[in-house]
């Protein structure tokens, strides 16, 4: 189909080329001069140079009468001409013209009153003038675009788009035709001309209206093609007359019909591509909007007259060639084709504004190109940060907020590894912002765009990683639907995965490291030095070594049991130390009180737990075995950062102030003082003794991770 | 040279029965499965000072005497033995294996069970209830402390310290994978204990505990004694005691009930 495609297209090219080459012309430069009239110009042929600066004042066959011209024989696109009167002299001449040619030479009447005889010769090939060129090359291209979209994406969508291009490859050609240098024409071309042009500029319309439609409004595209046909016939019957004004109107109401269905946001979640497309609609129309309005402007002036409506026509054709090509590049996110489009929209409405402002303001023609590059300039300048970012798919965040939340998110992670999957959405949230963020039902082997970009897929977890199946999540609408999903970001997004989980198997390598070595250290000195004075203590020869070996085993064991332990909860740390407390004391046929005010879910330390964990036992000891009490009241109070321990026993101890220190209040002290605390001993009331520990900061030491 | 019980300060405890047969039977069986021959010595003496019954001890130095020794008197079912051991000490660390092995083969064997060890963390002794230990001694406990102790295990009053009533609320939790996700787990889990309880789609009644034993677990993880969760739950301590027992023993069934589900899906059965 392609090469059918290409070989019509070039078939028809050619055609096209060779009747415009073979025409007969006067290879002469011809512009309107203020009062009206034909200001014959420069010229390559040896005959007419001396023509140049004279006025034109009528053209027709050697010895007949000759027909009388003004600026309408250069107005060589009737399409552009909205008055009829205009219209129909400016065919009448450019036949005249063309009548003349054909015999082979022409009789110019000049405003002297003078008749010059010239000789009018085909232009050839090489005789077509600079524009022609790259607009041929435009009509062909410009088919074979839109028959390769339909190939690769077969569809109503592809049909409609490949009409809109061959009506606007037609309407290039016709270009081709009127961009001609010289004077003449083929005889038949500007008769066909102004319906011909209508005729694709309604088809355009009218299928942009169906593509808009097609989703929600099938009934909206029937009713178009009805009103197209229908105004098609009515023109060609003559009914509606003059036909200019009528398919301008119909147009217009077909570009609002396609634009109030490219901007209605259907139910649903909003589509970015649809905001995208309805912009690019909106600036089509304002583009045909602006070029018939300068046309519309002009049509009184004669110097301006054909300048504008050649100027108008070349401009449609480019801004409308060029949004045709970049329309499937824009929602694919190609950052260079967006930028060329952004240029060639702004620019063509420069040039539209050109055209206007020579027109409305009678500027001269390089003072108004100032002003409209200046304003261009300003356009492109405010207007292409906004597109790009907000329409198109900007990056949402800077390098630095990205490496900040990378950054954040992996300190969190390696704090707390079992919430890495959290941190991991959590991190994709707020990177991306999407609507909505669900499990998605398959996982892929890496991150991928689905939907155009509507979607991003992101595997968390592959398929029997950590012994668990796969898990992946779908983050639907970036930046709350205003963003498109590109590749980039489906590789960023593996990318941040692939970090996160490094810092966790890097972080769970050393820790387990770290572990395994605290309890093989652990387990050895408990097995090997347990076992042995465990043998120790049954053969010890009075109570008293007994006594004291056990203390020592129980201290082996806090600390082997501190090595292994990851973490002490204060809770559970609490709870053990009554219970042993309480046995202790119940062996010793002593009571317990005990009152605990602490956040159960702190984290100790190490040192923390081992430190409390010897102090509490040493001074219960003592006051059972050096004061030989019968009760003991445990306080274990966490207020704010400072924690408070006091034991207060009724046993026969006096005057702290005068104990020689030995082992066990020492050990006391020295644990104290290791966490940051001070111990004070007093007298407790009629009996006993009170000891009391403060520890400040007690909380932010905790609050910390082991050290290592 | 050992210390006995009038060397700890205090009057000897009365000794119990260990069986109901009482003065009627010729000798109790008792198996002290226990490598240090020190160590040994020392519990057969909490074992005589305990019981009012006269008691044959046999001693053993591994597993592998020991499963002779059960063998002999009627194999780890003790279904056609005509005398089986009604008590048996089992230490966990011995030359050939570990203690939980042998429980783990006698959880038909119609003795009271009891652990000896030095470990008193729930890593430990938490495997050692779900093979269907009845109690656990520490062995570094005083003389007249393991003679309560194990009067008590055999009167039915098995010990529960907070961080093993914590592994049980775990395991009996929900949707609880039993010994994994121990919040302050101690030592490394041994290899024995490391093959995981299969988890079974939906609890057996069995397996599930009721609020008032949940209620008595949380408090005991808490670190409160029997006597204190009797005056806070407003009922009396036997009754603790005896929520206590159901849930060793529920651990003992849902235990089993793995064992089995295991068995079936290695084809054993």
């Amino acid at each position: 189909m392609l090469v059918a495609v290409a070989l019509l297209a070039c078939l028809g090219v050619v055609a096209l080329l060779r009747l415009l080459a073979a025409t007969p012309a006067l290879d002469i430069a011809a512009s309107a001069d203020a009062e009206g009239r034909v200001l014959l110009g420069a010229s390559r042929v040896a005959a007419l140079q001396p023509l140049a600066g004279r006025v034109l004042r009528a053209v027709g066959p050697p010895g007949a009468t000759p027909t009388p011209v003004d600026t309408a024989l250069l107005h060589r696109a009737p399409r552009w001409q909205p008055d009829e009167a205009r219209r129909a002299r400016s065919l009448a001449q450019q036949a005249a013209l063309a009548q003349a040619l054909q015999g082979g030479s022409v009789a110019l009447q000049l405003d002297d009153g003078s008749t010059v005889l010239v000789p009018a010769a085909p232009r050839g090939l090489g005789g077509l003038g600079l524009t022609a060129w790259p607009l041929a090359a435009a009509a062909l291209l410009l088919p074979l675009f839109g028959a390769v979209l339909l190939l690769a994406r077969p569809g109503l969508h592809g049909g409609l788009f490949m009409l809109v291009c061959v009506a606007q490859a037609l309407g290039l050609a016709m270009l081709t035709a009127s961009s001609l240098r010289g004077l003449g024409l083929p005889p038949a071309l500007p008769g066909l001309d102004l319906p011909l042009r209508l005729a694709l500029d309604l088809a355009t319309a009218t299928a942009a209206v169906h593509a808009f439609a097609l989703a929600r409004r099938p009934a909206w595209a029937l009713a178009a093609w009805a009103g197209a046909a229908a105004a098609v016939a009515a023109v060609a019957t003559g009914l509606l007359s003059p036909a200019w004004p009528w398919a301008q109107a119909l147009c217009a109401t077909m570009a609002a019909m396609a634009l109030l269905a490219a901007w209605r946001q259907p139910a649903g979640p909003p589509d970015p591509r649809r905001g995208v497309n309805a912009r690019l609609a909106l600036t089509a129309v304002l583009t045909w909007a602006v070029a018939n309005a300068a046309v519309l402007a002009t049509a009184q002036h004669p110097q301006l007259a054909h300048a504008t409506a050649a100027g108008a026509a070349v401009a449609w054709a480019l801004f409308s060639v060029s949004l045709l090509l970049l329309v499937p590049f824009v929602a694919r996110g190609r950052r260079l084709l967006r930028e060329l489009a952004l240029l060639a929209g702004i620019s063509t409405v420069a040039a539209s504004l050109d055209l206007l402002f020579v027109a409305v303001f009678a500027l001269d023609a390089t003072a108004s190109l100032a002003v409209v590059v200046f304003v261009a300039l300003a356009v492109y300048a405010f207007a292409r940060q906004r597109l790009l970012d907000q329409l198109l798919g900007a990056r949402l965040h800077s390098t630095d907020r990205i490496f900040e939340l990378l950054y954040r998110a992996a300190r969190d992670v390696q704090r707390r590894p079992e919430r890495q999957l959290q941190r991991l959405g959590q991190l994709l949230r707020e990177l991306f912002d999407p609507l909505e963020m669900a499990r998605a039902s398959t996982v892929p082997r890496q991150a991928e765009v689905q939907d155009s970009g509507m979607a991003l897929v992101v595997p968390l977890r592959a398929e029997g990683e950590d012994g668990r199946g796969g898990l992946a999540v779908r983050l639907r609408l970036a930046a709350r639907g205003q963003r498109l999903f590109l590749p980039e970001d489906a590789r960023l997004a593996d990318r941040l995965v692939d970090q996160i989980k490094r810092a966790v198997a890097y972080d769970r390598a050393v820790e387990r490291g770290r572990t395994e070595e605290r309890q093989r250290l652990a387990q050895d000195l408990h097995d090997d030095i347990g076992a042995r004075l465990l043998t120790l203590m049954y053969q010890a020869p009075t109570p008293e070594l007994e006594d004291y070996i056990r203390h020592t085993l129980q201290d082996l064991k806090t600390l082997t049991r501190g090595l292994a332990v990851a973490e002490h909860r204060l809770g559970a740390a609490a709870a053990e130390w009554k219970r042993d407390l309480a046995q202790r004391l119940a062996a010793a046929q002593a009571q317990l009180g005990w009152v605990c005010e602490v956040d159960e879910s702190l984290v100790l330390t190490m040192g923390q737990w081992s430190a409390l964990t010897r102090v509490l036992r040493e001074l219960v000891t003592n006051a059972l075995f050096h004061g030989r009490a019968t009760r003991v009241d445990v306080v274990l109070a966490l207020r704010g950062e400072a924690l408070t321990i006091s034991v207060a026993d009724d046993g026969a101890g006096r005057s702290p102030e005068a104990w020689a220190h030995g082992l066990g209040l020492g050990g006391v002290r020295k644990r104290v003082k290791q966490l940051g605390g001070r111990v004070a001993w007093r007298e407790n009331g009629e009996r006993g003794i009170v000891c009391e520990v403060h520890i400040d900061g007690f909380r932010e030491a905790a609050g910390t991770p082991p050290p290592g | 040279m050992f210390v006995g019980p009038a060397q700890g300060g205090r009057d000897s405890i009365p000794a119990v029965p260990l069986t109901a047969e009482g003065v009627f039977a010729v000798a109790v069986k008792v198996l002290i499965l226990e490598d240090n021959p020190v160590a040994r010595s020392f519990l057969s003496r909490v074992v005589r000072e305990s019981f009012s019954d006269s008691i044959a001890i046999t001693e053993a130095g591994d597993l592998e005497t020991a499963r002779r020794h059960i063998a002999l008197t009627g194999g780890a079912q003790g279904l056609h033995g005509t005398d089986p051991f009604k008590l048996i000490l089992v230490d966990l660390e011995l030359p050939d294996g570990n203690g939980l092995e042998l429980l783990a083969e006698l959880t038909q064997y119609p003795a009271t069970k009891i652990v000896t060890t030095l470990y008193s963390d729930d890593d430990h002794l938490f495997p050692a209830l779900q093979c269907g230990a009845d109690g656990y001694l520490l062995k570094e406990d005083r003389f007249e402390v393991l003679v309560e102790e194990l009067q008590k295990i055999v009167r039915g009053q098995p010990p529960l310290s907070p961080a093993i009533a914590r592994r049980l609320l775990m395991h009996f939790r929900p949707g609880g994978g039993g010994t994994e996700g121990a919040p302050d787990s101690g030592f490394a889990p041994l290899p024995f204990a490391s093959s995981k309880p299969v988890p079974i789609e939906k609890a057996p009644e069995h397996e599930r505990l009721t609020p008032r034993e949940t209620e008595v677990l949380t408090y005991l993880s808490k670190g409160f004694t029997i006597k204190e969760i009797a005056s806070l739950m407003g009922i009396k301590w036997f009754t603790v005691n005896d929520h206590i027992k159901s849930i060793y023993k529920k651990l003992n069934v849902s235990s089993r009930a793995e064992a089995a589900v295991l068995a079936s899906k290695q084809g054993l059965v």
